[in-house]
């Protein structure tokens, strides 16, 4: 599988005026079979709900086999085993859950925990997980240009596996 | 038929390849081969299981003349000089086998001039070359080549084989498997092929023969027989066609209305409940036309001496999207390997309430039993892509093209026009 949308940069990716980098991601995951979203759970939920723009996409995205529905209560009793263990630091164990049902490994968030705990290897293996932000710890909200770290990210094929 | 492929045929150059099941949607652009491929099914039905020479201009298809139907690859590449089909039929109580029909010019008609039934494995078969009437018989144990003594008559290959393999030959498990097979499947019902556009209702209908046609015109006919001839069975047929006008939002209620005794004419009427109350009940030809279009439809699919496979196209002409999901729904409801329905369609709402009913477990499909074939246009031919769908009505092994509009149309609603470049 392939890719993770965090409800936090939903904006950047289907809102009304996306950020470069934003654009870019969403014409990845357009040009199947190269880019392909999955969502599933609690985090299918608060797309939903957060983003109309990602609603209009994903009721179109659906019926063209760009997004795969995961069921959810595989990925809620993996949120609850993530959970029982307890070795992550965000507060987003379903994103977690959703990635390791899935197999997807690339996540498109600006939460800096979340993205610690998706490249933290005991959590998101084989292959690890990968981070794609347009979060910049020295000047907030400056880093929404598509670069090159994007673009490799983008092209990393073993990121995205469309086998199931 | 689980699996189909053609070859040369119409805008089909290169061999193509189609998972079929229980319901097969045929999507894809206009002229992309569509109702093509819905003629290739019934000809190759007609001279593999009806023993019957296909008529490629029989309606609903009218494919004209070998000229029209063999593919052009253009320029130098001219006109294929012949076109190939075949088919795999599925195990059921009928011996699982493979279908091979090549087709050649007769003046300016197609004819069969080869077709060839193998077993499951392929390394059996019995081949007829219809234009010299010699039969060739192969098993791994070797072959030999007889005439057809018979090869005009109806089931006249599977009488002349009968005569022309001897006692010593017909002892092998492999030719009997084979000559069962053929038995099995010559003299199989016709399929039931619909049109895109059905008959115009009328007022008043007078009695007549209900024979089947492809637009419809028999349907009153059936259902006034249906009417006078057994109580049993009308109401049956009364309360599934109420079922799913129910679910589609047309009626709650069908009747026939004799005007006279029962050899007289008649009306169609149906009526709508609020509640409790009922609605006057309404000549067929007073309330919406797409009643009069999908009851055909519906009624073929529901009549207890259903065909084994019905080809549809575009069965929601005219229909409300509410009433195009619910005809979704009656095809979840009611496909199986026993009446295979393949619908050729422009309808999203149908696809995805089929997509949703597969999810939810509304109807007794399972994922494995729906085929969405995509018929992509590439360059001058076409490409028929198998796609999927799985537990959650996921769509997979869908191609880049398949939906592309509706994707571009997302991103100008999202974005404005020009977002794309």
């Amino acid at each position: 599988m392939c890719a993770i949308v965090d409800a936090n940069v939903a904006r950047e990716v289907f809102g009304p005026k996306p950020s470069p980098a934003g654009r870019e991601f969403y014409e990845w995951v357009d040009k199947a079979p190269h880019g392909h979203l999955v969502v599933g759970g609690k985090l299918y939920k608060e797309l939903k709900k957060g983003s109309p723009g990602f609603r209009e996409w994903a009721k179109q995205a659906a019926l063209a086999g760009l997004m795969t529905v995961f069921d959810e209560k595989k990925v809620d009793d993996r949120t609850d085993e993530i959970k029982r263990r307890g070795q992550y630091r965000s507060d987003d164990p379903h994103v977690l859950a959703l990635a390791q049902v899935s197999r997807a490994r690339l996540l498109f968030t600006n939460d800096e925990l979340l993205g610690e705990d998706f490249g933290n290897k005991s959590l998101i293996d084989k292959p690890r997980g990968r981070v794609y932000h347009t979060r910049d710890i020295h000047v907030p909200n400056d880093n929404k240009e598509f670069s090159n770290a994007h673009r490799r990210l983008l092209n990393d094929k073993r990121l995205c596996r469309r086998e199931r | 038929m689980k699996r189909i492929w053609l070859e040369n045929y119409r805008c089909f150059r290169d061999r193509q390849e189609a998972r079929l099941a229980p319901l097969t949607l045929l999507v894809g652009d206009n002229s992309t081969g569509k109702t093509s491929f819905l003629a290739m099914i019934r000809a190759l039905w007609d001279v593999a299981c009806r023993d019957r020479v296909p008529d490629f201009k029989e309606q609903p298809y009218d494919l004209g003349s070998f000229d029209e139907i063999a593919h052009f690859r253009g320029g130098r590449g001219g006109r294929a000089e012949s076109f190939e089909a075949g088919f795999e039929v599925v195990p059921s109580s009928k011996p699982a086998c493979h279908w091979h029909v090549a087709f050649s010019r007769r003046g300016t008609v197609p004819l069969p001039a080869k077709r060839r039934i193998s077993n499951k494995e392929q390394n059996s078969w019995i081949e007829h070359d219809l234009r010299s009437s010699k039969a060739l018989v192969h098993t791994p144990m070797g072959q030999w080549e007889s005439d057809i003594p018979l090869p005009d008559v109806q089931g006249g290959w599977l009488l002349s084989l009968l005569l022309v393999i001897d006692i010593e030959h017909m002892k092998k498990p492999d030719i009997q498997k084979l000559v069962r097979s053929l038995g099995a499947w010559s003299n199989s019902p016709p399929l039931y092929a619909g049109a895109p556009v059905r008959s115009k209702p009328h007022r008043t209908y007078d009695p007549s023969f209900a024979t089947r046609d492809p637009q419809g015109d028999y349907v009153p006919m059936y259902l006034a027989s249906q009417y006078f001839e057994g109580k049993k069975r009308w109401d049956q047929l009364r309360e599934d066609l109420q079922r799913f006008g129910k679910d589609a939002g047309l009626f709650d209620e069908i009747t026939v209305k004799p005007l006279g005794k029962q050899s007289g004419p008649f009306q169609l009427q149906i009526r709508r409940f609020d509640g409790r109350a009922k609605g006057p009940q309404r000549n067929l030809i007073d309330v919406g036309y797409g009643v009069s279009q999908v009851l055909p439809v519906v009624m073929e699919l529901l009549r207890q001496d259903a065909p084994p496979t019905f080809l549809l196209q575009q069965p929601e002409v005219h229909l409300h999207p509410s009433a195009q999901a619910a005809l979704g729904s009656l095809f979840c409801r009611i496909a199986d390997w026993r009446r295979q329905i393949i619908v050729e369609t422009h309808s999203d709402h149908l696809l995805d309430r089929v997509r949703m009913d597969v999810r939810d477990g509304a109807g007794a499909l399972k994922p494995e039993d729906v085929s969405i074939l995509y018929f992509e246009r590439q360059s001058l031919s076409v490409r028929i892509h198998s796609l999927r769908i799985d537990q959650e009505g996921n769509v997979l092994d869908a191609p880049r093209g398949y939906r592309r509009f509706f994707m571009d149309e997302v991103r100008r609603s999202l974005w404005g026009q020009g977002a794309g470049d």
